[in-house]
């Protein structure tokens, strides 16, 4: 055995921490000029009332919004729609939520793995309609599956410019920037990273669900902007 | 200790062989894959090229004619999962294959060897598994290095390991060089695992996988930043 201890807890240098957040900085920066051609002005019609503020809040100035402190303990739930909770959260708004009554059946990775796509999208979407709670310990299962998946199979297709189903990765895409948010765990928040970076023209697609496009993109423009990566 | 050394080419396979073969007790074979179902014309041009850079001809068709010549060279023509493929692995009668042929491996295949297939994954079990976990432990102030350990049916999950290397980046400045500085240790550490694997007492060590994480393909914005750390640490 050549290596006498074990693998140290993570012990970055600040020096390895400034270099991080310049270029987390810069890729900021960029998706100032960049989320116009992906929420296209089409897009943004669709998005109604919100469109100004999801518009001044990617091309303005950042209002950064520790997330940690949202994190939650308890599953707890909401008012709002998924696609307005995300949004909500990615603006970085004061979230409307209360402690839940009960707390749902678990849902074990290997049930979720069992479901085919269009029930797999509707159990996300019932489950996470606080995406909040997919921050919560009892989720870690399913966060990582979530990560997994997109960084496995749905960055193949995407890579390869095939056909993939809009709705599935963005809703992986915003849950996952949810867990980057509550976790701090930077492989959380290099997947969009990798996404942002894709073709654009399989970015394009992405455009047919401009509610979850722009809950991501603000998620996005949000987490870049946290200090402690 | 019968050894096959699963390549993706011959040339891979006599440098890794080549290393093995100072083992004392050590039988080694060369198993040739045909990974991308390439055509013969352009499989064994690919095969020249690749023996031009790296040996020089009569060192390697020393060798070649050496493993082909005691029966100890198997070149594939399918899958390494079809159940020829695998039956022809079974007939080797191994005790240990030696991973080198950018495939993951199903179960049978697995099991075509007495003891199992041995990966030289470029991080650090249990905390560093999947892709790019150079550059994450770079990224993360953590030791760079290799584990050679006993894979199984999932992504660096296999319990068994041999051994673990800690190795200094060093004077690589960049990603790429840091990843193929890592890549061409694998001879060397097969060999020392062997050297581990033979002697008396030896015991495994164990990839416990709840205190690690799987890491995925990094993107282009963090690749950046590790080769702006290994930069900075050696200017």
């Amino acid at each position: 055995m050549d290596l006498e201890t074990g693998v140290s807890e993570c012990a970055r240098p600040d020096r390895h921490q400034k270099i991080l957040r310049t270029a987390l900085l810069q890729r900021r920066a960029e998706l100032r000029k960049a989320w116009r051609h992906l929420l296209t002005v089409e897009c943004l019609k669709q998005l109604g009332s919100t469109a100004p503020y999801v518009a001044a809040y990617l091309s303005g100035k950042d209002g950064f919004r520790d997330w940690q402190m949202l994190s939650l303990r308890q599953w707890t739930d909401c008012d709002a729609s998924l696609p307005e909770m995300l949004i909500s959260i990615g603006l970085g708004e004061n979230i409307a939520c209360r402690p839940s009554a009960g707390v749902p059946a678990v849902f074990t990775c290997a049930n979720f793995k069992k479901l085919s796509g269009k029930h797999r999208l509707e159990a996300l979407c019932v489950r996470y309609r606080c995406p909040l709670n997919i921050g919560l310990e009892s989720e870690a299962e399913i966060a990582e599956e979530l990560l997994r998946q997109l960084m496995v199979a749905d960055r193949t297709r995407l890579e390869a410019e095939a056909e993939f189903d809009v709705d599935d990765v963005l809703l992986k895409l915003n849950l996952i920037a949810v867990c980057a948010g509550t976790k701090r765990d930077l492989r959380f928040l290099d997947a969009l990273n990798y996404f942002f970076e894709l073709p654009q023209r399989s970015l394009a697609r992405l455009g047919r669900k401009p509610h979850f496009l722009a809950g991501w993109l603000c998620l996005y423009a949000q987490l870049l902007c946290a200090p402690d990566w | 200790m019968r050894v096959a050394v699963i390549a993706a080419s011959l040339a891979a396979g006599i440098r890794i062989a080549t290393e093995v073969e100072r083992v004392p007790s050590v039988d080694v074979s060369i198993v040739c894959c045909n990974l991308e179902m390439r055509s013969p014309l352009i499989r064994w041009l690919r095969e020249c090229g690749l023996a031009l850079k790296s040996f020089r001809w009569q060192t390697y068709i020393t060798k070649l004619w050496a493993y082909a010549h005691s029966g100890k060279l198997v070149i594939l023509n399918q899958p390494l999962d079809d159940p020829t493929t695998v039956e022809r692995l079974r007939a080797l009668q191994c005790d240990v294959g030696l991973h080198a042929a950018n495939v993951i491996y199903r179960e049978a295949t697995i099991a075509a060897f007495q003891l199992g297939i041995l990966n030289a994954h470029i991080g650090i079990l249990p905390g560093y598994r999947g892709r790019s976990v150079a550059q994450w432990s770079v990224l993360r102030g953590d030791p760079v290095g290799t584990t050679v350990f006993f894979i199984d049916g999932g992504i660096d999950t296999g319990s068994r390991i041999v051994l673990r290397a800690v190795i200094p980046s060093g004077e690589n400045t960049n990603v790429r060089a840091l990843k193929t500085m890592l890549f061409d240790c694998d001879a060397r550490l097969y060999r020392k695992a062997l050297e581990a694997l033979t002697s008396e007492g030896f015991a495994y060590e164990y990839n416990d996988i709840s205190h690690g994480k799987r890491y995925y393909v990094m993107s282009r914005i963090l690749n950046e930043v590790v080769d702006t750390i290994l930069g900075s640490r050696t200017s």
